[in-house]
């Protein structure tokens, strides 16, 4: 009975079974992380369970113990499908520009603020009075 | 009466019903006329009842498995259990416009009921008649849930088993259709204020309302982050995908308006951001909604794509260009001057609103820079979780600074007194971070404790004033638990700190990894000892399931699962979880020999302090229950000031 | 805001989102078509139906530089898109096989039901089997079906992602063919 409903599994999924799959070190999933999965395009190549990914968890796993390096590796990947492949954008080219524009915002922010504090005119003497004697009243 | 008839009808009433109270509103505003505005009061409780007919029309059609429904022949199967038809509503494109549709009446009705001068009135009810206008408009042409099918299937295909692995596909579009429809009745007031040029009393009647919808939007997102991170197998809960972005910048513009909005209806001040803020906090649901539907970016979250992306992004450029146009007139007739010194609450205030509008700026730019490029240099870019994170966490650690000091800091400007609290803050700040350090941890990981620490010590020292005011002043310390507000506050305060502190050591000191056991094979991993007992198959009518038991040293059987439908060509993975208050243990089935169940291949990922997020999102919605509960005693619920 | 600069970001958001909408944002460009790389060089074991013409195992680096290759990524659970160009592939080999090598890889499928795909449609240009999809990620594919157009010297010289229509192959075959 079980046989026979493994053999049911066997027959709803597409996924080949060549023997059992190789393990996965930590540092695997650390560089799969860096990835994108081209097929899942929100997810990361560690987080996605499509085909595509689960094969480029496996290669990660063979380059590194073949004793390529994590740059090595990802290079692997951008070689074949462009730098979009990287999680991260990397910091130069087109994409130089999503990393600058938040410290340019950040310095205007700096601007704004100044200008916001910077000493005015003070107001009429009147008025403060009037306005610090509101203060002082109690409560309604 | 089938309910094909049944729902169509109710939407076309509907649609009906809001046109007219859309009418009778515009009218009773150019006319001046109390008696349009008395018949556009009356039709939202029947906008209401119409909506709710429809609604209950679809469940009906699901209950009684009609399958002459395109949306129940698409979206329902026969061996659904019966939670699963009942959430079904809300599982695909037309059945969730309907339910915003819904929530949006209901929203209608209870905002109508609320005394308002007849001119801004007229106003909030054309607003908010106009939004169930497109959203009626759109069931009943385009993205109709009651569309018939001329020969309907014998059963249908039942909806997609990402949605009906999880109950909480109950509880959390509900949660975000409740804060995402609530905050269109703050945007209907700040449009009536800033039409009638009535600048200020809005502020204060409209701080139910988005503290309502604020709580819903907060509980909605932790609610979504637990369910992802329950469910989609890969141990995570936050992925930066461009839909929960662009619902983040909803709650991130919204949570600036309700610090913002405290100083205005203190001193006044910032009669523009706060306009802005609620404005732009629409706008940004509205533009969630357009993504979501309209297949601009690629999302997890997406619906099928069909006809209305247009209709939404049409929808969402009439919002915006609406209170833009009506911003750029406030923000030439308002000046805002400012009569505080930058070191005060106002000045603290006014840098965590910044923040806020800076963080979402950020959000929103690396969302649409890969769609900006593409258009531009037609190159395919991609920006990543990676970034999100690390332009977030500065401006997050700087968030939480204000969080601790501003509540301290009083109105105008800083008084001596304040300068030896902030040396003690800073002094905590300090201590923290050194103990991480010495600890091992990584610096990003320190100075979380020692946020925590300092925000911690924060709320303790205004905990501790509070009562001592009240001392004081006479009356008794536990008085002071009725100050709300107040006390509510400092709860979500806390809450944001302990969130912050389990999100940064989450996210530094994740390990997983993966490995293929034999049937007996015992496996040792970041401190957990399992081992293989077997792997078996169950058939659980609407999927099957394949069960590795995994008896670990620790936590006994574990039992991850793998679930196949049969409308899907790869399995689901069902993790089993294991919560702790140290280490979060995340159990996943990847893969299982077909033959003969000899090996499984099983991954561990372990996440320190996941466990306290979820506790964090408890404790913000209590606190935020709190502030909204209705106080017993009024008088005692008021600030009162050190004598 | 001053003045019409809001009209001016409402415009702006309208046509970015409008031609957002027109196309498809899971769509990749190929590195290798775009830069005219030579065409990675690949030995995978070929079907048994075809083994009797062909050989055991199918080496690609004897067929580059000879004549221009069509290389078709499918798999039999690419429900409709391999469905729809498996008859077209297989016409347009029958008109074309004295001058160009049509081959299919079977990428991420298991053997019977590749050998089920086949008999459906009754291909006769060779195909191999890569059930891991290795070939997959060295051609830079994103998703089945995609076929990629190999000319004369043995350089990728266009990739089609999605289903490919009889039009769009003669056109790529006749830019190929001297």
């Amino acid at each position: 009975m079980r046989l026979l409903l493994l053999l049911l599994a066997l027959s709803l999924t597409a996924l080949a079974q060549e023997g059992p799959p190789p393990d996965l070190s930590p540092e695997v999933f650390r560089i799969a992380r860096e990835l994108r999965c081209p097929v899942c395009q929100g997810e990361s190549a560690a987080e996605s369970n499509s085909g595509v990914a689960v094969e480029m968890r496996r290669l990660i796993a063979e380059m590194l113990e073949e004793g390529k390096t994590a740059a090595e590796i990802k290079a692997f990947f951008v070689e074949r499908y462009g730098e979009w492949i990287l999680y991260e954008p990397p910091r130069r080219g087109v994409t130089l520009w999503v990393w600058v524009l938040p410290v340019v915002g950040l310095f205007l922010l700096g601007l704004g603020l100044f200008a916001y504090f910077r000493p005015r005119r003070p107001l009429p003497e009147e008025l403060l009075e009037e306005a610090e004697r509101r203060l002082k009243e109690p409560p309604a | 009466m089938t309910p094909a008839l049944l729902g169509n009808l109710s939407v076309a009433l509907a649609l009906a019903f809001s046109l007219l109270g859309l009418a009778l509103a515009l009218l009773a505003y150019l006319q001046g006329d109390g008696r349009f505005l008395k018949g556009a009061k009356a039709l939202a409780p029947l906008t209401l009842l119409s909506a709710l007919v429809a609604f209950v029309a679809l469940e009906w059609a699901l209950l009684t498995h009609d399958f002459s429904l395109a949306y129940v022949a698409r979206n329902h199967a026969l061996q659904d259990p019966l939670w699963v038809t009942l959430v079904t509503p809300w599982a695909a494109l037309e059945g969730s416009i309907l339910l915003w549709g819904l929530l949006q009446t209901l929203y209608a009705f209870v905002a109508s009921r609320k005394p308002l001068d007849p001119w801004r009135a007229s106003l909030v009810l054309a607003v908010l008649f106009g939004i169930q206008v497109f959203f009626f408009g759109v069931m009943a042409t385009i993205a109709s849930p009651f569309q018939t099918l001329p020969n309907p299937p014998a059963n249908g295909t039942g909806p997609n088993p990402l949605l009906q692995d999880h109950w909480m596909m109950a509880v959390h579009p509900v949660l975000m259709y409740l804060g995402f429809v609530g905050l269109s009745v703050p945007f209907a007031y700040a449009v009536a204020a800033m039409v009638t040029r009535r600048y200020q009393s809005w502020v204060e009647e409209t701080r139910w309302w988005t503290l309502i919808a604020w709580g819903f939007l907060t509980a909605g997102k932790v609610a979504g982050m637990w369910w992802s991170y329950e469910v989609l197998g890969w141990g995570g809960y936050w992925a930066w995908d461009p839909v929960e972005n662009a619902s983040f910048l909803p709650w991130l513009l919204a949570t600036a308006f309700l610090h913002t909005a405290i100083v205005q209806q203190a001193r006044g001040a910032f009669k523009t951001w706060n306009f802005a803020f609620v404005t732009l906090a629409f706008s940004a649901t509205l533009l969630g909604t357009f993504l979501t539907r309209s297949g601009v970016i690629q999302s997890v979250h997406a619906f099928a794509e069909g006809p209305v992306g247009p209709a939404f992004l049409g929808f969402f450029l009439l919002a915006t260009a609406l209170g833009l146009g009506l911003l750029s007139r406030v923000s030439r007739e308002v000046r805002d001057v400012a009569v505080f010194h930058p070191f005060s609450r106002e000045g603290a205030l006014l840098l965590g609103a910044f923040f806020f509008s800076g963080w979402a700026l950020v959000v929103l730019l690396g969302t649409f820079y890969p769609l900006l490029v593409e258009a531009f240099a037609g190159a395919k870019v991609s920006v990543g979780a990676p970034f999100f994170n690390q332009v977030s966490a500065p401006i997050g650690a700087g968030l939480l600074l204000l969080m601790g000091v501003g509540p301290l800091l009083p109105w105008r400007r800083a008084r001596k007194e304040v300068f030896r609290n902030l040396y003690l803050l800073l002094a905590a700040l300090a201590l923290g971070t050194l103990l991480g350090l010495l600890r091992g941890y990584t610096l990003g990981a320190s100075l979380a404790v020692g946020l925590f620490l300092y925000n911690t010590l924060a709320v303790a020292l205004l905990f501790a004033e509070g009562v001592r005011a009240r001392r004081l002043a006479g009356l008794s310390p536990w008085s002071f638990l009725e100050n709300r507000r107040r006390v509510g506050s400092l709860i979500v305060h806390f809450a944001v700190a302990l969130m912050a502190l389990a999100i940064a050591f989450s996210q530094t000191y994740r390990l997983e990894a993966e490995k293929t056991l034999y049937k007996g094979q015992a496996w040792e991993v970041a401190g957990v000892r399992m081992a293989l007992q077997g792997v078996r198959a169950l058939d659980e009518g609407r999927r099957f399931a394949v069960e590795a038991r995994l008896s670990t040293d620790r936590f006994g059987e574990v039992r991850p699962r793998l679930h196949f439908y049969p409308q899907m060509n790869s399995p689901l993975p069902s993790p089993k979880v294991i919560y702790t208050p140290g280490n979060d243990y995340y159990f996943l089935l990847m893969d299982f020999d077909r033959e003969k169940g000899e090996w499984a291949s099983v991954r561990l990922v372990v996440t320190p302090m996941v466990f306290w997020i979820w506790v964090a999102g408890v404790l913000m919605a209590l606190g935020t229950l709190y502030i909204l509960w209705p106080a017993s005693r009024p008088e005692a619920a008021r600030e009162v000031s050190p004598a | 805001m001053r003045g019409w600069l809001w009209v001016l970001v409402v415009a702006f958001l309208a046509g970015l989102f409008w031609w957002g909408m027109q196309r498809n944002p899971k769509e990749l460009p190929s590195v290798l078509a775009k830069e005219r790389r030579p065409a990675p060089d690949f030995t995978l074991p070929l079907l048994p139906p075809y083994r009797a013409e062909w050989g055991e195992a199918f080496r690609l680096e004897d067929h580059l530089g000879k004549k221009p290759i069509v290389l078709n990524f499918w798999a039999s659970w690419c429900y409709p898109a391999c469905y729809e160009e498996a008859p077209v592939l297989e016409a347009a080999w029958r008109r074309h096989r004295e001058r160009v090598l049509f081959l299919g890889v079977n990428t991420q499928d298991k053997e019977p039901e590749a050998l089920r795909f086949i008999a459906q449609f009754g291909l006769t240009f060779p195909q191999v089997f890569d059930p891991r999809g290795r070939v997959a990620v060295d051609y830079g594919m994103y998703g089945v079906p995609e076929t990629f157009f190999i000319d004369g010297e043995g350089r990728v010289y266009a990739r089609h992602a999605g289903a490919i229509d009889e039009a769009t192959l003669e056109k790529y075959l006749k830019e190929m063919l001297p």
